[in-house]
């Protein structure tokens, strides 16, 4: 919990067991993912990492995993039976669990994202505890994204005015918003804008983002229910 | 200023405006301004409701977990409450058989509450369940309860993550016995120095708890642990009641969890690598399970 969490994360979430790091984590994980990709998916390589590479089938990650790219939230009963309903499904999926030693945190899973429209994404997640997660990588992208809020993610070159113009649609639609990172690698290269907000935009003003000059890439990601 | 960031931040706000662990805990929860007083309190009793339930569907239950290593326990603890060769109350033995209920229904991938954790589930419910079936606790002061047992996991996981790949079962089923002592002194009307006494005794009995899940399930030592743990939290609530304070302070002792969970090896924090998970008998399960070493 930040110093401002809700304690409905420490009392919760409500969900299908056995583990809330590696079975609701998971499942929220892949809800994050799929919110980021925002589109269908063709088929998903998931890589654990750690803790998760060591005993994802003991604690039904994999089921959890499979279950959040196909869109059940943490406490749907049908967790428990996600390799058949997956099989109803044209989702095409791997486990490969990674055994080298690497810079990870315990709990970590990549995401290597095949769309149907046959676009790659890769998305590196995290577990931390009580079902809580945060994304750490969107393709060569860093970010820090939770789904706590609807998010707006996006990568530009760095120029003055650049915060307005984005804000600016975002004030026309009459959505809040509930906090805004910004960050660049040096004046006049890459810059990074997260921007939490009280509800999701939509798309036509992400399309008007994503069309104003020197404009790299916009997610725009949903949040993700505790 | 409800914005507790250590256990002295609250034991002040709670003396200075005279109200319980549980009341500084809703106020807290109203001040981040997303949902209001009556629905936090809904918030809770939805989450008791599921707790109740989950027991209820586990307590009878036969049914094997999905490895087959638990399953029925809950249901043997309560014939042996009434045999004649028990001689804990009927409270323990509602504590014990609940606990190991939830924690079988975690086992079958049922529905839980992670409190704070589900590896830790079965703790808070136990003994606050229990103790509204023995004692009649009413609704509103078990909400309160619960809000108190939140608001003490949730100062711990400002400063350490709440995962037994983080630090140790002592930040899972250790934390869960120090939310829960808080919530059976809130339960009984303790004071909020009693209630972070009951914490820091049941903490301390709990820190460098290690994390070594056999075959890396949720099930051997978690299921048992959980129902012997809300024992150790009624008898941290009963010496704190008792009027027995920690000798050391609450605050310094989830640094000193801390400190132990960041020198705990890898393999004792949920890797199935170290401890329990490496034992004989433990390594032939997995072999069996799954046909293979799962590494």
């Amino acid at each position: 919990m930040s110093s401002s969490g809700s304690l409905f994360n420490i009392m919760g979430p409500i969900m299908i067991g056995p583990s809330s790091s590696h079975t609701a984590g998971a499942v929220r994980l892949a809800l994050l993912a799929r919110n980021i990709a925002n589109q269908p998916i063709r088929k998903v390589q998931f890589i654990l990492y750690n803790s998760f590479a060591k005993t994802y089938r003991g604690h039904g990650t994999d089921r959890g995993l499979l279950a959040g790219i196909l869109g059940y939230s943490v406490e749907d009963n049908a967790i428990r039976d996600m390799f058949k309903n997956a099989e109803q499904t044209d989702l095409e999926y791997q486990f490969i669990p990674y055994d080298q030693p690497n810079p990870f945190p315990p709990n970590t899973v990549k995401f290597e994202i095949t769309l149907a429209n046959g676009d790659f994404l890769t998305v590196i997640g995290h577990s931390i505890g009580g079902g809580q997660v945060y994304v750490s990588r969107i393709n060569e992208y860093s970010v820090a994204l939770k789904g706590e809020y609807p998010t707006l993610v996006m990568f530009y070159h760095d120029q003055p005015g650049m915060i307005w113009q984005v804000t600016k649609i975002i004030a026309e639609e009459q959505i809040n918003i509930a906090s805004l990172n910004c960050t660049r690698k040096a004046k006049g290269t890459e810059a990074f804008m997260a921007i939490c907000l009280d509800s999701l935009l939509p798309e036509p003003q992400v399309k008007a983002i994503r069309e104003i000059t020197e404009v790299y890439t916009v997610y725009n990601v949903d949040k993700i229910p505790l | 200023m409800t914005n507790f960031s250590t256990f002295k931040d609250l034991l002040s706000y709670c003396q200075e405006h005279h109200v319980s662990i549980g009341e500084a805990a809703l106020e807290y929860e109203v001040a981040r301004g997303e949902r209001s007083e009556a629905d936090i309190l809904l918030g809770a009793r939805k989450i008791l409701e599921q707790m109740r339930a989950t027991i209820e569907s586990g307590l009878y239950s036969d049914e094997p977990s999905m490895s087959g290593l638990s399953g029925g326990f809950s249901k043997k603890v309560m014939a042996f409450s009434e045999s004649p060769q028990s001689f804990m109350s009927s409270l323990e033995h509602r504590m014990i058989a609940y606990a190991l209920a939830t924690l079988e229904e975690n086992s079958r991938m049922r529905k839980i509450v992670a409190c704070p954790t589900a590896g830790g589930s079965g703790v808070v419910p136990g003994v606050l369940i229990a103790l509204t079936d023995e004692k009649q606790i009413p609704m509103p002061t078990l909400e309160k309860a619960l809000l108190a047992a939140g608001m003490v996991g949730g100062i711990v996981s400002q400063r350490m993550h709440l995962s037994g790949a983080a630090a140790g079962c002592q930040a899972e089923v250790g934390v869960a016995t120090g939310m829960s002592a808080a919530a059976i002194v809130e339960a009984l009307g303790g004071t909020p120095q009693q209630a972070l006494d009951a914490v820091a005794i049941a903490l301390k009995n709990m820190m460098g708890l290690v994390c070594d899940p056999v075959a890396g399930l949720v099930e051997v030592p978690c299921v048992k642990r959980n129902a012997v743990a809300g024992i150790h939290a009624s008898a941290a609530a009963t010496i704190a009641l008792a009027g027995i304070p920690s000798f050391i302070p609450l605050d310094e002792i989830i640094d000193a969890m801390v400190s132990v969970g960041q020198m705990m090896p890898p393999q004792l924090k949920e890797s199935a690598e170290g401890g329990l998970a490496k034992t004989p008998t433990a390594v032939s399960f997995t072999e069996r399970l799954y046909g293979e070493q799962p590494d």
